[in-house]
């Protein structure tokens, strides 16, 4: 935290605090980009800290997912070695436990493909997110090549603008939030037809004022699931890292109300140990946020495909 | 009136941890008990209780993001 402080030397440290956790959480500027590119329709196309987490993100899901996956497929004797091993054992676990009970044994080969995609592509964006890899970057370049903090022109210290989870923002994930709204419209569809997608989101043979009741709230209810995936995986990312951050910064504050370091040392004491606490609970957090957006979309979908009346 | 904006945010954001607590509670006790009496059933139960755990929790973490809103854009 303190590498990126530099520029920020007025008011009080509280407010200093407050603007360091949401600069930790947020995207970077889209003024000042890591990469500038053209405009594009009238939309600024330039890379920010998120989207170059995205595109690291799916570097590593290539590396470390598809290329073992395509190197076994080419193997002449279908036996796993290295991390296929590991990689079988998910995958088996997502068709079986996730897609299969929810989907249904005729849909499973069309919708385990997405829901897989969707656990590596989060959960590698969630872990990702939780290496500090930019801050030791930043301590490198500040203290070892001595580059100071304000030179906006250095590569470094623009890429410590903003935080590094890409799915603890809100339009990643509603992006991710609209891919399952579409598919859930594309499974009812193929399995029922075009207008009898529609019609069974209502069950059918109720009382007529019922109906004027009923049609309002599944039209709700349709853009509310997407819209629930949406915030919980961004608000889980985000809310974990604010509360990282808010206990280290306990030590700043503490510090400055006594004018002391002694004081910032004493809570240094407790809330170190807290952080290291709450960083294990994230690892959990990040694994269950994966397993939680694959889950209910395969539920989703599931109840467009096998619908009851 | 600065200090009513932030005791209002507190106050929601302890109802909605009261909420979320009892809720959670209830739901892991009675798997719990499920569980004790049939530990053969272990799995099923399992799997009935996480997808209403999950609905539960999303609803907590909007709450909390339309507290932590109105502690934002005041």
């Amino acid at each position: 935290m303190l590498v990126s402080t530099g520029e920020q030397n007025s008011g009080g440290a509280m407010e200093q605090v407050g603007d360091n956790i949401i600069h930790h959480v947020s995207n970077s500027d889209i003024h000042h980009p890591i990469f500038s590119l053209p405009h594009l329709f009238n939309i600024d196309m330039s890379v920010t800290k998120h989207v170059l987490m995205l595109w690291i993100v799916a570097l590593t899901v290539g590396f470390v997912v598809i290329l073992p996956i395509q190197r076994y497929v080419q193997q002449r004797r279908l036996i796993p070695t290295g991390l296929m091993n590991a990689l079988e054992i998910v995958v088996s676990f997502v068709r079986d436990t996730i897609v299969k009970p929810n989907v249904g044994l005729k849909w499973v080969n069309s919708w385990a493909p997405l829901i897989l995609t969707f656990l590596f592509f989060i959960f590698f964006a969630n872990a990702i997110g939780m290496i500090p890899i930019f801050d030791v970057l930043g301590l490198v370049n500040r203290f070892v090549f001595h580059v100071p903090a304000n030179d906006s022109h250095n590569f470094i210290n623009g890429l410590l603008h903003g935080g590094p989870t890409a799915t603890g923002n809100f339009n990643v994930t509603a992006a991710l939030a609209i891919i399952t709204f579409l598919s859930i419209i594309i499974a009812g569809t193929k399995a029922h037809g075009f207008i009898q997608h529609w019609k069974n989101l209502v069950p059918h043979g109720l009382p007529g004022f019922v109906y004027i009741i009923l049609i309002p709230i599944e039209i709700i209810g349709m853009f509310v699931k997407p819209f629930a995936l949406t915030m919980r995986l961004a608000a889980n990312m985000t809310g974990g890292h604010i509360a990282l951050l808010a206990i280290l910064s306990f030590m700043a504050i503490f510090a400055d109300m006594f004018q002391s370091v002694f004081a910032g040392l004493g809570v240094a004491l407790i809330s170190v140990p807290l952080a290291v606490a709450i960083s294990g609970l994230e690892i959990i957090v990040i694994i269950v946020q994966a397993y939680v957006f694959t889950l209910l979309s395969a539920v989703f979908i599931g109840m467009a495909i096998k619908v009851h009346h | 009136m600065e200090v009513l904006h932030y005791l209002g945010a507190a106050i929601g954001l302890g109802l909605i941890v009261i909420g979320a607590g009892l809720g959670i509670g209830r739901l892991a006790a009675a798997a719990a008990d499920g569980i004790a009496r049939q530990p053969e059933a272990t799995d099923q139960i399992t799997g009935a209780v996480n997808l209403p755990l999950f609905l539960l929790e999303g609803v907590a973490i909007l709450a909390e993001v339309f507290v932590l809103l109105i502690v934002l854009m005041k």
